[in-house]
């Protein structure tokens, strides 16, 4: 709620504020799909300033544990824009993303990826 | 073993550590608590705290000699209970062994005392102890499988990850060392790079399975044991081709 995540795709929007979690009681963490309100936007783009999206989490600042006992961190919070179904708006995605998506079936995402970390 | 006590019905506490007797009449008695030795037998003495209790088989002018406070109890009620105390801690095989040499030992304790050999004290493992055997073993098996190197802060290290999901090829992370964080089997390594422009940390957990490879590529000197500082610096200070 109310955090500013950065938008990493090239669907219009460059900074979206979550205003809701799709699942967990606690917030949405890495990987998980998020309701977002678009608070910054590219003049010519998919997506215009105070629309209503989803997004799915690709990058944050808190870790996120593994299975195998390691454990992943970014250096900032990013966020991937998609619609109800879950497939991308845009069509590309700049900056790495964590495999952790693999296992949530965005397997979308993580073929447009730059790097999987 | 020690706890194991001969029929008469005196107990001795002492009041310090046992040193092995020089005289001939406690060669018995000094041989039969050096026999506990073998690490979890002993670990079996020293946890029921009953270790106190010695067989007395020799004078007791020697003992007195060692400041040793001597209490009247009745046996076999003291016995049933050492065992009983000893049965939750130890491993049943090693247990059975040691309490059949033990009783054997016992009851022969008077005429063996002449021909028993002095044997060297072997040290107690202690309940504090015990974690960090068992940590010092698992190191030493996953260690069999592959060495670990030796990790500092500050190095630049390349890991090579087996990942279940990716299940194609092995994940290859490369990174400066920012933290080491000791902990015997889970002793974990925090790498940071600048991946894509943006700076990624992991933590890896040095002593894993998953880990395939682990090698150090170079070294930077660092005055500190945790570079945190390096998240606030220009990313060009934790880029890394």
């Amino acid at each position: 709620m109310r955090t500013v995540l950065k938008v990493v795709d090239n669907s219009g929007a460059k900074k979206v504020m979550c205003i809701q979690a799709l699942k967990g009681k606690k917030g949405a963490r890495l990987g998980d799909t998020i309701i977002a309100s678009v608070k910054e936007a590219m003049p010519n783009g998919k997506v215009k300033k105070g629309k209503v999206v989803y997004g799915v989490v690709v990058r944050a600042a808190m870790q996120r544990g593994r299975c195998d006992g390691s454990e992943v961190r970014f250096d900032d919070n990013a966020v991937v824009l998609v619609d109800k179904q879950g497939q991308p708006i845009g069509t590309r995605v700049f900056g790495p993303v964590p495999h952790e998506l693999r296992q949530k079936k965005h397997v979308k995402i993580l073929t447009l990826a730059e790097h999987i970390a | 073993m020690a706890s194991q006590v001969l029929p008469q019905a005196l107990h001795m506490i002492p009041r310090n550590q046992v040193q092995p007797f020089n005289p001939v009449k406690n060669r018995g008695f000094s041989a039969f608590l050096s026999r506990g030795p073998s690490p979890l037998t002993t670990s079996k003495v020293s946890v029921s705290g009953f270790h106190s209790k010695f067989p007395v088989g020799s004078s007791f002018s020697c003992f007195a000699r060692r400041g040793f406070v001597v209490r009247a109890e009745s046996n076999p009620e003291g016995e049933g209970e050492a065992e009983g105390n000893e049965n939750g801690v130890e491993e049943p095989e090693m247990k059975a062994k040691a309490e059949a040499e033990v009783e054997g030992e016992g009851e022969g304790e008077d005429e063996a005392e002449e021909e028993k050999p002095k044997e060297p004290r072997k040290p107690r493992i202690k309940l504090g102890d015990i974690m960090g055997i068992l940590n010092k073993r698992a190191i030493e098996a996953s260690d069999k499988e592959r060495p670990t190197p030796d990790l500092r802060t500050g190095d630049i290290v390349e890991i090579k990850l087996e990942v279940p999901e990716n299940r194609r090829r092995l994940s290859v992370y490369k990174g400066i060392v920012i933290s080491k964080q000791n902990a015997g089997i889970h002793t974990t390594i925090r790498i940071r790079r600048i991946i894509a422009g943006i700076g990624v940390e992991i933590v890896f957990p040095v002593y894993s399975p998953n880990i395939k490879e682990i090698k150090v590529v170079k070294h930077r000197k660092v005055r500190r044991a945790r570079l945190y500082y390096l998240r606030d610096k220009l990313p060009r200070l934790s880029t890394f081709k």
